[in-house]
C-alpha cells in the first residue's frame, strides 16, 4: 500500500492482514478468475512462457527470502537447482521413485545444501559470503557432471512426465496449474514466513546484525533457517524443472542462470515478494523480448544467427540500467506510478532512503 | 620436470591475472567479477590490432596494450564510478553485468570461432626445450616473464612511486585521502586501467600460447580462488595464491582426474573461507553488509 | 597577539547564516556566521552535538557522505563561494582539514604519509617535508615507522604535517586534544602557534577543550545546539563569567543559583 493513499493502519491487526483494503479484495478475485482462465484462452506459446515465469518465480521467491529479507548474498543459486533436479532425475533413473518420493527428496536435499551453503554465512559477510556460494555452485555442478559421466548419461537424463493421482502431466495445461499452485504455495509460505517473528528476525539481521544479536535475535540460528528454507524451496523448483523439462543436464545449470535468478531480485526490486515475481516475469520473458525486437528491428543479418550474443549484451545493459537508476526495481516504479496517480495533480515529493 | 614447468606456467597465469583483482579491490573495495571477460577483451583487442598491424607484431601487442588500460579506465568512468556509496553487492552485480554485456559484444564482433592471433602476428609458437627433457612453449615463457616484470613493477609502483602511495592511501581510508586532496578518481581510474592492463596482457599471452575462444574467461574466474586464497587484498598474496592453486590443479590433472582440475580451485577456496576467510596474507576486516 | 595588523584585516573564510540538514530532513547547524581572518587561529567550542563537526564538514566538503548538504547560506573562501564542493577541490584551494579520527594512513609508514598527500605545487615537496621534519624532530626519527604504530600524540603531530604538505592557507584542526595528555596538547598547541607565525596560515580550531582552544585562538565562537551563541576576542571570552562557569569549568565564587544559570541561558538565545 503506498504511504500516499490515505489508508493507514491504525492497529497491528492490521499490519499482519493479507488484505488491506475492499478494493484490493476485488483485484485479487478478478487476478485469480483470470489466471483460472488463461489457459484456456492463451495460445500454447504464451501458455508456455506462463509456465515459464510461474517456474521461475518459485525460485526468484526463494532466493528473495534469502537476498532481499536476510540480507544473505548467494551466487550459488542455479546449483541448488541442479541439486534438486538431479536428485529427481537420479531418484527416477535408479530406482523408478514417483514424483511424490522425489519432491520431497529434492526438498531434503536443497535443506542439507541449504545448511552447507549457509554454514559459511556464520563467518562471512556479503562478498566473501557471495563467493563461497560460487565455490558451491562450481561443487555441486561438478558433482553432477561426474554423475553424468560415470553412468553414462552423457547428454543428460530423461525423466518421464510425472503422474499425480492417477493423471499423467504431460499437458501445457495441466503443468500450468500445477506450476500455479506450486508458486501459490510458495507465495503463500514466504508472506506468511515474513509476518511472523522469522521474517521480522530476518529484516533485523539485514538491517545490522550487532543490533539483531542485541535485541535477542539468535542470529546464527536464524540465517541458517533462512539458508535452509530458501534452499529447500530452490530445489523443489529444481525438481519441478527437471520433470517439467523431462530432462536433467549439467549444462542448464551454469553461473549465468545464477545470475539470471539474481537479476531477477535486483530488478524485481530488494525486499518485496510482489519484486520476485515481477523480476521472474521480467527475465523469463527478456529473451523472447529480444527475439522479438530482432525480428521486426533491421540489424545486420550476421548478427541473427547470435541471439544468444544480442541476448547476453541486451541482458548485461538492461542489469546495468536497473542498478545505475533504478536500485528499487521494477516495484519501485510501480510504486511510484501509484503514487503519481493517487496524489494527481499534486507532485509527489521524492523521498530518498 | 615438465611438471614443475606446468605448475610454474598455470601459477603465473593465475598470478598475472590474480594482481587485477588485487588492485581493483585494494583500492576501491570493489570485486570485479568481470575480470575474465576484461581479460578476454584484452586477447581480442591483440587480434584486432594482429590483423590491422599485421607487419608490425610488437607494435600491435603495444596498441593492444594500450587499449587494454583505456578500456579500465573508461570502464571507471563511465559506470563504476556512479557505484561509490552503493552497497557492496551492488558494485560486485554491476560488474558482473558488465561482464555479461563485454561477453555479448565480443560474441557479436568477433564470433564464437577459435581464433589465433599468434600466426596473425606471424610468430611461431615454439617449442624450447629446458633442463633436459621438459619443454615450454616460446608463450608461455613469455607468460612468466610478463608476470615476474608486471609483479616486480608493481611492487615498486606501489612503494616507491607517489601514485603508487597514494593508491594506498586512498585504498586505506579514501576519506582522508580526500582530504589531503588526493583525487579519488584518478586513482580508482588508475587502478581500473592498470587491472585491465595486467588482465589484458594475460590474456593476450594466453591467447597466442593455445588459441582464443570464448571460453577464455573461465580461466580468469578460476584465478579467482587463487586471489582469494591468498587474500584479496594482497599482491604478495596473489602471488602465493597462485602457485598454491596452480600446484594442487596440475597435480590433480597428471595423477588423480581431470575433471576434478575444474574444482579443485573452488574447493581449496571454500577451505579456505571456513578456516581464514581473508587469506593468507590479507589484512583480516569486516566485510561490508548487504 | 602577535600577528601583525595589516594581515588581520583580511577574512579568508567568512561563513554566512550556514544552514546544513542531513537527509534534507534533519537540520543540524542553524544560521552560523563566522569569519577567520588571515593570519588569525579562530576557536570554535561547543559540547557534544553542537554542531562543531558538522560545520568543519560543511566548510572542507564532506557533507555529501552523509546524504547531508549546505540548505541555506554560503561558505566564501577569499571571496569564492565554495558551499558543496568535492573534499579534494577545498582541498587543492588551501583548505585543508586534521580530521578527529583516522588522522592518518595506518599501513604507511611516516614518510610515506608525508609523501601521500597532493600539494598544490609540487616542486615545494621535498622543502615542506623538511620543513614539517623541522617542526616535529620527533617525526624525523620516526621516519620509517608504520603510522599504525604511533602514539596518539605522534599521530597529531603526523596528521598536522601531512596537512601541512598540502600547502593549506587555512588550516581546519578538528578536536586537538581528544585523547591526550595535557602536556602534550600543551605542546602541540604551542607548535600550532609557531606554524601560524612563520608560515603565516590560519587556523580555525574545533575544540571541547576550552582550555586548550583559548590559550592559542585569537579570537572564539561558542556553538550551542546548532547556533552560535556567543564570541569576541580572547580576552571577552576567558572574562566572561558563563565561559568561566560552562567551558573554562572554575568554579569561582561557590554554586550559583538556578535563576542565574537560567539568564545564561535566555542571553544566549539572543545571541544567536
Amino acid at each position: 500500500m503506498p504511504s500516499s493513499s490515505g489508508y493507514f493502519r491504525t492497529h497491528y491487526d492490521q499490519d499482519l492482514r493479507f488484505i488491506d483494503t475492499r478494493t484490493q479484495r476485488y483485484c485479487l478475485w478478478l487476478l485469480l478468475a483470470w489466471l483460472a482462465i488463461y489457459p484456456f484462452l492463451a495460445t500454447e506459446m504464451l501458455l508456455d512462457l506462463a509456465n515459464q515465469v510461474l517456474l521461475a518465480s518459485v525460485g526468484a521467491i526463494a532466493l528473495m527470502l534469502l537476498t532481499g529479507f536476510a540480507g544473505q548474498v548467494s551466487l550459488g543459486h542455479a546449483g541448488l537447482l541442479a541439486a534438486g533436479a538431479f536428485t529427481a532425475g537420479i531418484l527416477f533413473k535408479e530406482f523408478a521413485a514417483p514424483v511424490w518420493v522425489t519432491l520431497p527428496a529434492s526438498a531434503a536435499i536443497g535443506a542439507v545444501l541449504g545448511l552447507l551453503f549457509g554454514l559459511p554465512s556464520l563467518r562471512l559477510r556479503g562478498l566473501y559470503l557471495a563467493v563461497s556460494t560460487l565455490a558451491l555452485h562450481f561443487i555441486v555442478a561438478y558433482l553432477g557432471g561426474e554423475y553424468e559421466a560415470k553412468r553414462g548419461f552423457s547428454s543428460g537424463i530423461v525423466i518421464d512426465p510425472p503422474v499425480l493421482f492417477g493423471w499423467v502431466l504431460d499437458s501445457a495445461q495441466a503443468w500450468y496449474f500445477v506450476l500455479l499452485a506450486a508458486s501459490a504455495g510458495t507465495l503463500l509460505l514466504a508472506a506468511n514466513l515474513l509476518r511472523s517473528k522469522t521474517g521480522r528476525a530476518w529484516r533485523a539481521i539485514h538491517d545490522r546484525e550487532a543490533v539483531a544479536e542485541a535485541l535477542g535475535v539468535n542470529v546464527p540460528a536464524h540465517k541458517l533457517l533462512a539458508f535452509v528454507i530458501s534452499s529447500s524451496l530452490t530445489a523443489m523448483a529444481g525438481c519441478l524443472f527437471a520433470y517439467f523439462r523431462g530432462f536433467v543436464s549439467v549444462e542448464a545449470f551454469t553461473l549465468f542462470l545464477s545470475i539470471q535468478y539474481v537479476a531477477m531480485v535486483i530488478v524485481g526490486g530488494m525486499g518485496s515478494l510482489l519484486g520476485a515475481l515481477l523480476g521472474a516475469a521480467f527475465v523469463v520473458l527478456f529473451p523472447y523480448g529480444i527475439e522479438w525486437a530482432m525480428a521486426i528491428l533491421p540489424i545486420p543479418t550476421r548478427w541473427s544467427g547470435m541471439v544468444f550474443a544480442v541476448d547476453y549484451a541486451a541482458f548485461g545493459l538492461v542489469m546495468i540500467a536497473f542498478l545505475l537508476f533504478e536500485p528499487q526495481g521494477l516495484v519501485g516504479i510501480w510504486r511510484r506510478m501509484q503514487n503519481y496517480f493517487l496524489l494527481w495533480p499534486f507532485k509527489q515529493q521524492l523521498m530518498r532512503k | 620436470m615438465q611438471t614443475l614447468i606446468n605448475i610454474l606456467v598455470l601459477a603465473s597465469i593465475y598470478a598475472l591475472i590474480s594482481c587485477g583483482y588485487v588492485l581493483i579491490y585494494r583500492v576501491s573495495r570493489v570485486l570485479n567479477l568481470a575480470h575474465g571477460e576484461f581479460m578476454m577483451l584484452g586477447a581480442y583487442g591483440l587480434l584486432a590490432t594482429a590483423s590491422s598491424f599485421g607487419a608490425h607484431p610488437f607494435a600491435a601487442v603495444g596498441v593492444a596494450s594500450v587499449m587494454a588500460l583505456l578500456v579500465g579506465v573508461a570502464i571507471y568512468f563511465v559506470l563504476m564510478r556512479h557505484m561509490t556509496g552503493e552497497s557492496v553487492l551492488a558494485a560486485v552485480l554491476c560488474t558482473i553485468a558488465v561482464g555479461i554485456l563485454l561477453r555479448g559484444l565480443i560474441t557479436l564482433t568477433w564470433g564464437a570461432q577459435q581464433h589465433y592471433p599468434m600466426e596473425q602476428l606471424g610468430w611461431v609458437n615454439s617449442s624450447i626445450s629446458v633442463f633436459g627433457d621438459a619443454r615450454i612453449s616460446a608463450a608461455s615463457l613469455g607468460l612468466i616473464i610478463a608476470t615476474a616484470v608486471c609483479y616486480s613493477g608493481l611492487f615498486l609502483f606501489l612503494r616507491y612511486t607517489r601514485w603508487g602511495i597514494q593508491m594506498r592511501a586512498a585504498g586505506q581510508n579514501p576519506l582522508l585521502a580526500a582530504q589531503r586532496g588526493i583525487r579519488l578518481n584518478g586513482i580508482y581510474a588508475l587502478a581500473w586501467g592498470l587491472a585491465t592492463f595486467t588482465g589484458g596482457i594475460a590474456g593476450m599471452l594466453i591467447a597466442c600460447d593455445s588459441g582464443l575462444q570464448t571460453t577464455i574467461v573461465t580461466i580468469g574466474l578460476k584465478a579467482f580462488p587463487a586471489t582469494l586464497v591468498g587474500g584479496l587484498d594482497s599482491l604478495l598474496g596473489a602471488l602465493v595464491g597462485s602457485l598454491i592453486i596452480g600446484t594442487a590443479e596440475v597435480l590433480l590433472i597428471n595423477y588423480v582426474d581431470p575433471l576434478l582440475s575444474d574444482v579443485a580451485p573452488f574447493f581449496i577456496l571454500l577451505v579456505m573461507l571456513i578456516f581464514r576467510p581473508w587469506g593468507l596474507f590479507g589484512t583480516r576486516e569486516e566485510i561490508d553488509r548487504v | 597577539m602577535s600577528t601583525p595588523a595589516t594581515l588581520k584585516d583580511k577574512a579568508i573564510l567568512e561563513v554566512d547564516k550556514l544552514e546544513v540538514s542531513y537527509h534534507r530532513v534533519v537540520t543540524a547547524i542553524q544560521g552560523v556566521t563566522l569569519e577567520v581572518r588571515r593570519g588569525q587561529i579562530v576557536a570554535l567550542l561547543g559540547n557534544n552535538g553542537a554542531g562543531k563537526t558538522t560545520t568543519l564538514r560543511a566548510i572542507s566538503g564532506f557533507l555529501g557522505i552523509d546524504d547531508a548538504r549546505v540548505s541555506e547560506g554560503t561558505v566564501r573562501f577569499c571571496g569564492k563561494d565554495i558551499a558543496n564542493r568535492f573534499p579534494h577541490e577545498v582541498a587543492g584551494m588551501g583548505i585543508v582539514l586534521v580530521p578527529e579520527r583516522d588522522k592518518v594512513f595506518e599501513n604507511l609508514t611516516v614518510q610515506e604519509n608525508l609523501e601521500a598527500n597532493s600539494p598544490r605545487q609540487s616542486s615545494t615537496l621535498s622543502r615542506m617535508q623538511e620543513a614539517v621534519y623541522a617542526y616535529f624532530p620527533l617525526l624525523a626519527r620516526l621516519r620509517g615507522r608504520q603510522a599504525g604504530y604511533l602514539s596518539g600524540g605522534e599521530r597529531q603531530m603526523l596528521a598536522i604535517g601531512a596537512a601541512l604538505m598540502c600547502g593549506p592557507e587555512l588550516l581546519l584542526v578538528d578536536e586537538l586534544s581528544l585523547g591526550l595528555a595535557p602536556i602534550i596538547v600543551e605542546e602541540l598547541a604551542e607548535r600550532l602557534r609557531a606554524i601560524r607565525d612563520e608560515l603565516g596560515l590560519s587556523i580555525l580550531l574545533v575544540e571541547q577543550n576550552a582550555h586548550v582552544a583559548l590559550e592559542i585562538a585569537d579570537y572564539g565562537y561558542i556553538i550551542e545546539n546548532g547556533r552560535i551563541v556567543m564570541d569576541g576576542d580572547r580576552e571577552r571570552l576567558t572574562g566572561h563569567q558563563d565561559i568561566q562557569e560552562f567551558y573554562l569549568g572554575a568554579g569561582g565564587s561557590g554554586r550559583r543559583n538556578y535563576r542565574d544559570v537560567k539568564q545564561y541561558r535566555r542571553s544566549r538565545r539572543w545571541y544567536g
